[in-house]
């Protein structure tokens, strides 16, 4: 009688030296190790493209060449998805994240998106501060922000309905 | 060459090109739009395919973007702030910006629409 084994949770971890030219190859790293996962192919694109607006958050504002850090967890079932990234920054980096991260997270995500859009395009500097909405409108993840000390971590929790 | 005499443009992934249609012009980008500051590239892009558009008298003005596969938010302002130019237009000098998309992109599926709502007779998904 065929034995069927109960597959582990899957996961990457990957540190790299913060450097824009690498956002593209770990987001298509990403990409393919979710759609192997993944029935849902679109799941695979929305997962990596906020991975990779999370990196070039990480990569424009951190400090030095700390390493800045992805997690990529998976449920046994392949249903369920847990992504971090970890870097270290400055206080007033910091402190616009968090900033930006509020009003990321006030009311519906289409109204916070447009409104978003709205107050970006008006920007003169070269900010966007759109990554963290768009990421809540298009993922539909449970987000949070975690900060210790210099250290900054964005988690994203899906899971297929 | 077509009508606003802007040549074809190639940077990193992506590539650039404005074409004559009946009614204005068409810009086509293709590509990946993953570079840290879009900006440089289509800001001024864009303010030149607004400013000839109203010079023209364009009724119409295409974005094919259906073969952009990756386009960041930082490009999505740049998309924003060129929307964003349409109420200031006179009345009479006013275009429309058709949108062609593709729904095999998830991130076109999921976003494009919400552009739409930004200056909503001026935008349109095609």
């Amino acid at each position: 009688m065929d034995k069927i084994e109960k597959e582990q949770p899957g996961y990457i971890e990957l540190k790299f030296g913060p450097r824009w030219k690498y956002i593209a190859v770990v987001r298509a790293f990403i990409q393919n190790f979710l759609a192997i996962s993944f029935t849902d192919p679109t799941l695979a694109d929305k997962i990596a493209m906020a991975v990779s607006e999370l990196l070039e958050n990480a990569v424009k504002y951190a400090t030095g060449d700390d390493e800045t850090g992805v997690s990529v967890k998976l449920n046994s079932e392949g249903t369920s998805v847990i992504v971090s990234v970890t870097n270290s920054s400055t206080p007033e980096s910091i402190a616009s994240l968090q900033s930006n991260w509020g009003s990321a997270m006030e009311g519906e995500p289409l109204a916070a998106y447009i409104k978003k859009m709205q107050e970006s395009a008006v920007r003169t500097d070269s900010k966007s501060q759109l990554g963290i909405v768009r990421i809540r409108y298009e993922t539909g993840a449970k987000m949070s922000l975690d900060v210790k000390g210099n250290k900054v971590t964005i988690t994203l929790e899906h899971t297929s309905k | 060459m077509n009508k606003l005499n802007i040549e074809p443009i190639t940077q990193g992934k992506v590539s650039i090109e404005v074409k004559d249609t009946p009614t204005g012009v068409a810009v086509v980008i293709v590509g990946d739009i993953d570079m840290q500051d879009p900006s440089v590239l289509l800001d001024p892009l864009f303010e030149k395919i607004h400013t000839g558009s109203i010079e023209h008298g364009f009724k119409t003005v295409e974005a094919n973007v259906r073969q952009l596969t990756f386009l960041n938010s930082s490009g999505i302002k740049a998309i924003a702030k060129w929307i964003m130019k349409l109420p200031s237009v006179p009345a009479d000098k006013k275009y429309q910006i058709k949108i062609q998309q593709n729904k095999d992109i998830t991130w076109q599926a999921t976003s494009l629409q919400t552009l739409t709502f930004l200056v909503p007779s001026g935008v349109v998904i095609e």
